[in-house]
This record gives C-alpha cells, sequence and structure tokens, in this order.
C-alpha cells in the first residue's frame, strides 16, 4: 500500500494487486513508448486467421433447450498461437445466454456452449497495446443442422463451418514489428538489407505459449484446410483464357 | 320510410288510418324537386326545419336586359411593332363591340418616352434612390426594371456621344447591369435574412460536413501526390467507423473513395489504399471489398453482375475463400480485366450498331447476327452474348442459340477459332 503512489485514486482492498499490476505496466511500456512512436512505413504485418464454429449433435443426451454441443473458436490459420498479437477475444452470444458477453483472456480464444438455436455470433478482437489500440469485430453464423438433411443427425460427425481471414496492420509500429519478426504465426514484411531491430530481451512465458496454439487441440482433426495454392490456381488459370487476351488487342 | 323499413319498427302509427286517402295525393306533392325520394327520407319523411336551398334556383342568372351576341372582328395589338391584324370572338352588346385596347396589350413591358422621361425625371429629384423613386413612379414598375431602364439609357447615350474606345473603362460598360442577376440575389438574401433559427443550424451543419468530407478527400488523395502529413484529425473519425470486417461499410471511408472514383482507376486504388492506411488494422476481406467497389465504382449494376457471372463460369469463387495477399491481388486483377473486356465489347456494338445505322435499309443485317429482346438499360437493339466470341466455349448461354458461329464480331482473334471447346473444371 505505501508503494502506492498518492492520489493514485486506487480502491483500498480489492484494487491493491490490480493496482500493482497497472503499475508494472506503467513502468515497462514507457521504453517502448520510442517503438510505439516510430513506424514502418509502406509495410504491413498480417495475420492469418481462421475463426467459426463446430458443431456436435448430442444425440440421447439431447434435451429441447440443449440438443448441440458446439464451440465457437479463432484460432491461426496454420495453428500457431496467436496471442503475440491478440491480448483478448469477446465473444457475444445471444442474449438469451447467461452472462452473453464471454471475455477469453489467453489462448486458445475459444468457447463451447449447449444450446438448441443458430445466431449470428460477434466476435471482438483485441490486441496488444503496441499492435493496434482499436479493436476488430468479426461476425460468425453458428450452424447447428447440416446441409443434408436426410436422415437422423449424427452424433460422431460435426458441423464445421470455417472462414479465412488476414488482418492487416498497416504501418506497424517498430516495436510490434521487433517483437513478431521471428513470429511463426505473423506474417512480416521482408526489411531491406541492414534493416536491424532487436527483438526484446525479456522471454515470454514458454509454458503458455505451448497450451497457445491449437496444433494438438482435440478439435483439430475437423478443421478445414485452408489452400492458396488451388485459389491462386484458379486465378492464374482465369486470367489466361484465351478470350481474355482480347483486352490486349486493339 | 326505408329506414324504418329495414328496421322493422311500424310506420306512422296514428295518421295511418285517417290520413291514408289523403296521403297518396299529398306525398307526390310534397317532395320536393331538386332531391330524391331516397335523400329526402333520410331526414324522416318530414319538411326540414330550415328551408333547403333550391338547386334549380341556383343555376338561373338574373334575366339580362341587353342583347348578346358574339362575332368574329378583327383586332390589333398595340403591344405589337408591326401591323398584325388577326380575328377573335367578340361579345358584343346591343350591336355596340367593345372599345378599349386589346385586353392582353398592357402585359408588355415595353417603355414609352413618356415613361422614360418620368423616370429620368425622378431620378434627378431624388438623387437615383431608386426606392424612392419606384414608390413615386406613376406605373408599378419594380426597382430592379426601374434600374435596368435607367442603366441601359445611360449606357446607350453615352456609347453614343462618346467615341467607343474611351468608354470601355466605365463602370456603365465594364459592369453592366445584371437585371435577373439582381433579382435572384435580393430574393436569395431575403431567404437568408427569414431563416429561422433552426434552419440557420441545419445549415452550419451541412457546410461542416461538406467541409470536412472534402478535407478526407484532400487527405485521401494527399498520398498519391506527395508525402502524407499527420493527418490525425480524419484518422480518427475512418477508424471509428471502418474498424469492423466482412459485414459493416463504413460512411466516410466510403465517400472519399466513392469521390475519387471520378479520377481515373490507379487514383481509384491510390485514394482507396489510402483510405484504408487510415485504418489502425482491417481485415483483407474487407480491403478488397473495397478495393472492388472503388474499381467498379464507373460500372452499373447490370455490368457488375455480368463481371460477376464471368467470374462463375470461370469456376471463380466470388469472394475468395483464402483471401491471401497475393489471391486478392490476383482476383482483383481478374475483376478489372474482366471489367475492361465487357467494356470494350459494349464499345465495339456500339461501334457496329454506329456502322449499321449509316447504310440505307434497316434489314441488312449480316447473316448469322442474332437477335435479342432489347435490355431495358441499352438503346441497342441487337445485343449479342458478350463471351459469344468464343462461341462454343461457355456453353451453357449458347445451348439457347441457334447459330453458333459470330462473323459479325471483328475482334475474334484467329487463335479463338482453334479452341471451340468449354472450359471444364478438370481443365486447371
Amino acid at each position: 500500500m505505501s508503494a502506492r503512489k498518492q492520489g493514485d485514486g486506487q480502491p483500498e482492498d480489492g484494487g491493491a494487486t490490480a493496482g500493482k499490476r497497472l503499475k508494472i505496466a506503467k513502468f515497462s511500456e514507457d521504453p517502448e513508448k520510442k517503438g510505439l512512436s516510430r513506424r514502418l512505413k509502406d509495410a504491413e504485418i498480417s495475420l492469418p486467421i481462421v475463426y467459426g464454429t463446430i458443431a456436435f449433435y448430442l444425440g440421447r443426451k439431447a434435451s429441447e433447450s440443449q440438443s448441440h454441443k458446439w464451440t465457437v473458436y479463432v484460432r491461426g490459420a496454420t495453428n500457431e498461437d496467436l496471442s503475440a498479437v491478440i491480448k483478448r477475444v469477446v465473444f457475444q452470444l445471444h442474449p438469451s445466454f447467461n452472462n452473453p458477453t464471454r471475455v477469453m483472456e489467453a489462448p486458445p480464444f475459444e468457447l463451447s456452449e449447449c444450446g438448441w438455436g443458430e445466431f449470428e455470433i460477434a466476435i471482438s478482437l483485441f490486441f496488444h497495446p503496441d499492435v493496434c489500440d482499436k479493436q476488430l469485430d468479426l461476425y460468425h453464423h453458428l450452424k447447428l443442422y447440416p446441409e443434408d438433411e436426410s436422415g437422423p443427425q449424427s452424433t460422431k460427425k460435426p458441423v464445421v463451418v470455417e472462414s479465412y481471414d488476414e488482418i492487416v496492420f498497416p504501418d506497424p509500429s517498430e516495436a510490434f514489428y521487433a517483437r513478431v519478426q521471428n513470429n511463426p504465426a505473423v506474417i512480416v514484411p521482408r526489411m531491406p538489407a541492414g534493416f536491424n531491430i532487436s527483438a526484446p530481451v525479456a522471454p515470454e512465458n514458454t509454458s503458455e505459449r505451448e497450451r497457445g496454439d491449437t496444433k494438438d487441440h482435440p478439435l483439430s482433426q475437423w478443421f478445414m484446410n485452408f489452400s492458396e495454392a488451388d485459389e491462386l490456381l484458379k486465378l492464374a488459370a482465369a486470367r489466361q483464357q484465351p478470350f481474355m487476351e482480347m483486352i490486349y488487342e486493339n | 320510410m326505408d329506414a324504418k323499413d329495414i328496421l322493422g319498427l311500424p310506420k306512422n302509427q296514428l295518421p295511418i288510418p285517417q290520413e291514408k286517402k289523403s296521403r297518396p295525393p299529398k306525398e307526390p306533392q310534397r317532395k320536393p324537386d331538386g332531391i330524391s325520394r331516397e335523400v329526402y327520407a333520410l331526414t324522416g319523411g318530414l319538411a326540414p326545419l330550415m328551408p333547403s336551398v333550391d338547386v334549380s334556383q341556383l343555376k338561373r342568372r338574373p334575366p339580362s336586359d341587353e342583347k348578346v351576341t358574339w362575332q368574329w372582328l378583327p383586332f390589333t395589338n398595340s403591344a405589337r411593332k408591326d401591323d398584325l391584324q388577326l380575328f377573335h370572338w367578340v361579345r358584343v352588346v346591343n350591336g355596340v363591340p367593345p372599345t378599349g385596347d386589346y385586353a392582353f396589350a398592357k402585359y408588355n413591358k415595353a417603355w414609352t418616352k413618356e415613361e422614360t422621361d418620368q423616370l429620368f425625371d425622378l431620378c434627378e429629384r431624388f438623387d437615383l434612390r431608386f426606392i424612392v423613386i419606384a414608390d413615386r413612379f406613376p406605373s408599378s414598375r419594380t426597382v430592379e426594371e426601374l434600374k435596368d431602364r435607367y442603366y441601359s439609357v445611360s449606357r446607350a447615350l453615352l456609347s453614343a456621344r462618346a467615341p467607343p474606345a474611351d468608354i470601355t473603362g466605365h463602370p456603365l460598360v465594364k459592369e453592366p447591369y445584371n437585371i435577373s442577376q439582381e433579382v435572384e440575389r435580393k430574393r436569395a438574401l431575403s431567404m437568408v435574412l427569414s431563416q429561422t433559427k433552426q434552419q440557420e443550424r441545419k445549415d452550419t451543419e451541412v457546410l461542416a460536413e461538406a467541409k470536412r468530407i472534402t478535407e478526407s478527400r484532400m487527405a485521401a488523395k494527399g498520398p498519391e501526390e506527395s508525402e502524407l502529413p499527420a493527418v490525425a484529425n480524419i484518422g480518427p473519425d475512418n477508424s471509428q467507423r471502418a474498424i469492423t470486417g466482412d459485414a459493416v461499410t463504413p460512411s466516410t471511408a466510403m465517400p472519399s473513395s466513392a469521390i475519387a472514383a471520378s479520377s481515373t482507376l490507379m487514383a481509384d486504388n491510390a485514394s482507396t489504399l489510402a483510405s484504408l492506411r487510415m485504418l489502425r488494422v482491417y481485415l483483407r476481406t474487407y480491403a478488397l471489398d473495397q478495393m472492388v467497389q472503388a474499381a467498379s465504382a464507373s460500372a452499373g449494376l447490370r455490368t457488375i453482375k455480368r463481371v460477376e457471372q464471368t467470374l462463375q463460369e470461370l469456376g471463380v469463387n466470388l469472394k475468395p475463400k483464402v483471401p491471401t495477399k497475393a489471391v486478392c491481388a490476383e482476383h482483383l486483377e481478374l475483376r478489372k480485366e474482366i471489367l475492361t473486356l465487357l467494356n470494350l465489347q459494349k464499345q465495339l456494338q456500339y461501334k457496329e450498331a454506329e456502322g449499321t445505322s449509316f447504310q440505307d435499309s434497316p434489314y441488312s443485317e449480316t447473316p448469322g447476327t442474332p437477335k435479342r429482346a432489347p435490355r431495358g438499360d441499352q438503346d441497342r437493339p441487337f445485343m449479342p452474348d458478350p463471351l459469344g466470341f468464343g462461341g462454343d466455349r461457355f456453353g451453357k448461354r449458347d445451348q439457347k442459340r441457334k447459330a453458333p458461329g459470330r462473323t459479325s464480331e471483328a475482334a475474334q482473334s484467329p487463335s479463338q477459332s482453334k479452341r471451340p471447346r468449354k472450359m471444364k473444371a478438370s481443365d486447371i
């Protein structure tokens, strides 16, 4: 308590530890401020992610109000740990759920629930201070029932809907770049020769990091494969169509 | 009577036995002319307390003592400079045709010498105080009319008396009085003066909004011309409204890219890129969407639909399933190319149609040119299938066609005729 500054305005009891944490955060951020103000022009850092839902029919255990068990999540596209970039994820569920605002402070950023209805889930991504001070919102429609309605639902085969996207940070801060330049989850630009930013010395919590990736996630067998190659090939083929050559004639 | 019938009430009780005989003759007499029987019955079969208006009296006119005839007579118009004589019907009373000038001559705004002299006299007396002059002027003329007359006469006098070279600097000649402009200006001034406080507030709001939009437009154009200085005030606006992913389109980022669409396509891209950079974070799908919109800004809805149709026929997803940087770039380029292609084809058709319209007979189409129902948004009577160049290539559309070959299309390259087969998914 005596370590607290005068006039901090912190509450007496409950805020004691919070106050300490705050102080530490403030202290460590100061040297990073320089890194925040210096930004990489004409460069972008991008984070490929996959977000979606997996829903299992409960079969015998199903009731009227709880017929399915589903999980909504945000994962790295290559199943790497996203926590270097994403600080927390907030899932906003249908108001009929208890505490519909669910906050995930640590990876893996996911949430499991039981229910019977399909609805739109709002997923808000919050980033670390040196990454971005604005949140990013995603929307995903929870799908419980399979397209193919023939026959009874299987409890073994879930309904999986995933979307691939990339979070782009234009003009990233140098501090951010330094921190993630070797992070497998992040796509960093190739900087010109002679460009050197030393990575921060403080190591991240390794035990957390091991659990933060989704490579051995129990649901990983259902994850979809997103291959850039297929799509690129199709696009290239389309552009090379003979009739497209017309635009270069005349 | 009928109402009572409906209600099932007994008809007039007491009078019935006594007045039965006298009734029938009385009723037709009592029923007044002018209103129908049913309407009268609504009042209960009795005379109203107030005498009703006798309709038959309404259209009658007071008997006239005069004898009125109509005659086809000639007339002249004092407002005319020539001696044109026309004819019209004239109401002649007791053999006397009407006197006086042609009724509409008074609407001619000509200035008589007398009027002009009066004007100048007043101008001298009142020191060119036109408001006072207008009040004193015998015939009703507006201030602007008086001014116009005075200045134009003065100018005519000046140019008549002095050599033309000397007077070009004179205010009368250099800045002639523009009556319509003046009328408009004064009207606008009075409007502004009589604005209520609410209107004033609304106006300032709209102006502030317009200013903000032009500023953001400037900011968006800034990077493509020079290094972008810190545009802090625009940044928060954009990022506040435009952070989200797929679903939401921002309101301020769009105007800056939509306004820039008037410039070239390259500028479109540059301004969209600039506005994207303003956001601290965005999704690649959102960025692609913005770029696609910017690229299609000059195209109509129809064209955009055709682009999408082409994409589908090529087996390409309208929204990429794996939107990496490379994939998005390729997708955008493909879309732009298709757009260019469609535009070129359209231009080609216009040129051809112009060519055929110059020919004599409207029936001289080349054989094999397909006829199609005219589309609502185009004037062209014939519109060959845009992808019909490669004839049988995209078989879906061609199934409806009878003539497979397109001999009229001039731009068909020789290589195309060698590849008639339809592109299949297995090809790639």
